[in-house]
């Protein structure tokens, strides 16, 4: 049964559970405690040890239905087991003894034991399939089934014939259970490494490539990442003119006033979080990569608390009550179209955006704000206005450029990028999760 | 956790009647747990819904064992020194006040600053001993002679540091305190954390706790937790309103009812001498279970066909 507990273990871990080695260690003992004649019980007291959220219950569920299930071997194999000659019950293999005898718990016993010795826990492919089926027959002594069936036909007496009819049936119902076995097997076994095989998928594809029906995933791929970025923020003790009454530091400098408490200190405590203005470029040449860099400014501005959100194509607009508003397919689809948001989605003019800008948001950058902008630096051959980005960079702590095209594309055509880039602190090509992933890791981690 | 309790944890049937005794219904799966994290001596990670009675079964888990409850409210900002223990700063000083004048006993006769220094060191540390240590819940949990029942209340609202400092209390049951030595627990308590899920929880900790879900219960078990909560309550009115109440669940509104809004509801409607629903009757009342404005303009709309289906039911 500990074979049995260890399979089951490694079928959640393959379903995405994550289950350590002491909780493995607290599901033997739990076993022993609670035993296995009680079904409802054993899975409780299981899914109690295990799985150690909403989440991984759900996945434990299935996959206790699923990999408890076997034990009921489908179908009779034939009538009840008829008084055989012990000659002939010696000539035949344990196999064909198994099957004549009726002995069902015998055969799921084998094949399982069969299974585990041919590793059916490395299945990965529907593909791979057939051949675990063809190895798990072979391991429990098909050949010698066919052999036997084979010499009984020749026997040619009627008795024998009955009996290789018999098995043949036999056989049939046999290679039906071993092919559900597998299917079964394949279901515990494959499914987390094809959802890992995605998931990377969609991380390392460019984001232009993306299909609507991955939104959802993408977006809780990216809301993950915002939230462990979110938790990253440095906490720090800071001593202040108010707040909380710190006592050991007033103790202790007061010593020198003979324990009279005469300088007094506080403390408080001080969370650091970013401050960021985010530009958008939302012209047609970006319109794929622009929907997924709105999705990840939408998740930003969900998790920051100071983030002003602008989006520009022929001018330059606010758009962060949009993001506080709407929930977030509706806020794309109004932003990407643009309708009665007093954007002009003319020709991109990144001139215009900051001149925009300059005029009416300037005072939004302080000497603790990233500016943060998205977009290709593609200017239809229009004036850069570089000088209004070299104020921007000058007043605010940190200018970050994510580039869309990667790095070899920048100042060719009428790419400005090459102009903007003495201004940028960081200038990153990003089309990818994990471009991006890579940028909000230096974005929070130097505490900006 | 004492041996006198062996008899109430016998089996799992024991902990349901026990909880049972103790007003507390529960489903077979939450007694398995409470049963495993007795015999396997571990805390138990209690998730779910608002209302579902998480701080209930900690409370009843006392009664039922006959030990007192400790409970520690977590919030954000929660430290050592709130949680765990603090020195009793002003009766230290107080003290060192005080004493001033026998520190010229204990010094005469010493001369130069090491020999005093010397001197002073065979006194240990009497201002730092178990006397000038305020015990706060956590230190209080480990201290009590018989055990305890130990709520970590709502875990997910402290700090991670806060979580990252539990773990040595929940997986060895003792706490280092620098100045004097590490404290085991006399008894190991009986600890019960709850969690609204407002953030995740670090692996580490689920790691060194049972875990246990308790969803919104299902009809069967709602009637019987009213039917022991309000006994007061006809039969009828009972099926009707734990019907409507289910039906609510299912509508899509942001604060769903909860147990602890079933069981406040069917008070109310105890004091108001009600023995059936009607739509006038919970108009009246319909406050009492949904919490926001456009929950209740939700249910209004809904109003009549759900009353009429509850009847229904209760009339089968």
């Amino acid at each position: 049964m500990e074979q049995i507990l260890k399979d089951f273990i490694s079928a959640l871990r393959s379903s995405g559970a994550r289950i350590s080695i002491p909780e493995t260690i607290d599901a033997m003992n739990t076993v022993k405690l609670t035993g296995y004649h009680d079904r409802e019980v054993f899975k409780d007291s299981l899914s109690a040890v295990l799985a150690k959220s909403f989440h991984e219950k759900e996945i434990f569920e299935e996959c206790f239905y699923r990999f408890f299930s076997f034990d009921t071997f489908s179908e009779n194999i034939g009538d009840s087991p008829e008084s055989l000659a012990p000659e002939v019950m010696e000539e035949i293999s344990p196999l064909s003894q198994m099957i004549l005898s009726g002995n069902l718990g015998g055969l799921a016993a084998s094949i399982r034991e069969a299974a585990r010795e041919v590793r059916i826990t490395g299945i990965q492919f529907f593909t791979q399939k057939g051949l675990y089926i063809h190895r798990i027959l072979r391991h429990i002594g098909l050949n010698g089934l066919n052999q036997d069936i084979k010499r009984l036909f020749q026997k040619d007496t009627l008795s024998s014939k009955q009996m290789a009819e018999k098995l043949e049936k036999g056989k049939d119902y046999l290679f039906e259970n071993v092919k559900d076995f597998v299917e079964q097997q394949f279901a515990l076994f494959s499914p987390s490494v094809t959802e890992n095989l995605l998931e990377d998928y969609l991380k390392s594809i460019k984001l232009s490539n993306l299909e609507q029906r991955d939104f959802h995933r993408m977006h809780s791929i990216i809301q993950k990442m915002v939230k462990r970025l979110n938790d990253l923020h440095s906490r720090r003790r800071k001593t202040s003119k108010r707040g909380q009454l710190d006592f050991r530091k007033t103790l202790r400098n007061n010593i020198s006033y003979q324990g009279l408490l005469f300088d007094i200190q506080w403390k408080k405590k001080k969370v650091d979080r970013p401050d960021i203005v985010a530009l958008c470029d939302v012209s047609r040449s970006v319109e794929t990569v622009a929907r997924f860099l709105l999705l990840f400014l939408y998740s930003l501005n969900k998790s920051l608390a100071r983030i002003r959100t602008f989006i520009f194509c022929s001018n330059l607009i606010e758009v962060s009550h949009i993001f506080d508003e709407y929930p977030v397919e509706d806020a794309l689809v109004k932003l990407q179209s643009g309708i009665g948001l007093g954007i002009v989605l003319g020709r991109t003019d990144y001139g215009q955006a900051f001149r925009d800008f300059e005029e009416s948001w300037s005072h939004l950058i302080t000497k603790k704000t990233t500016v943060l902008i998205l977009g290709d630096a593609r200017n239809n051959y229009g004036d850069p206005q570089t000088g209004i980005l070299k104020s921007m960079q000058e007043r605010g702590k940190r200018l970050i450029w994510l580039n869309s095209e990667p790095r070899s594309f920048w100042g060719i055509g009428d790419s400005e990028m090459k102009k903007y880039l003495p201004y940028c602190h960081l200038a990153r090509e990003c089309n990818t999760v994990h471009h991006l992933e890579r940028v909000v890791d230096s974005l929070l981690s130097l505490a900006l | 956790m004492n041996l006198i309790h062996d008899k109430k944890f016998a089996s799992i049937e024991n902990v349901q009647l026990g909880l049972k005794n103790a007003e507390y219904i529960c489903s077979k799966k939450i007694a398995t747990t409470v049963y495993l994290a007795y015999h396997l001596e571990k805390p138990i990670l209690v998730e779910g819904p608002a209302g579902v009675g998480k701080t209930e079964l900690a409370k009843t888990a006392a009664a039922f064992l006959g030990v007192s409850l400790i409970r520690m409210q977590c919030y954000e900002g929660l430290d050592e020194s709130k949680a765990l223990y603090e020195w009793k700063y002003g009766k230290q000083l107080l003290y060192t006040q005080m004493l001033k004048d026998k520190l010229n006993d204990v010094l005469k006769g010493a001369k130069g600053l090491s020999a005093s220094i010397d001197k002073l060191h065979q006194y240990n540390d009497i201002f730092f001993s178990l006397s000038f240590l305020e015990p706060r819940p956590l230190l209080k949990a480990l201290q009590q002679k018989d055990g305890a029942v130990l709520l970590i209340d709502e875990i997910d609202k402290s700090d991670h540091e806060f979580e990252a400092f539990l773990l040595e209390i929940l997986s060895d049951f003792q706490v280092s305190i620098p100045e004097i030595d590490t404290i085991h627990a006399e008894t190991k308590p009986f600890v019960f954390l709850t969690s609204n899920n407002t953030r995740e929880l670090s692996e580490a900790l689920k790691r060194r706790c049972l875990h246990l879900y308790i969803p919104l219960p299902d009809p069967k078990l709602e009637r019987e937790i009213i039917r022991i909560r309000v006994p007061g309550i006809s039969e009828k009115l009972r099926i009707q309103l734990v019907s409507f109440i289910q039906q609510l669940r299912e509508l899509d509104i942001k604060k769903i009812p909860s147990i602890s809004e079933t069981i406040d509801w069917a008070r109310v409607l105890l004091l108001l001498h009600a023995d059936k629903l009607s739509a006038d009757l919970i108009s009246e009342t319909l406050h009492i279970i949904l919490k926001f404005e456009g929950d209740i303009k939700i249910a209004e709309e809904h109003l009549y066909e759900m009353t009429r289906k509850a009847i229904k039911e209760a009339a089968i």
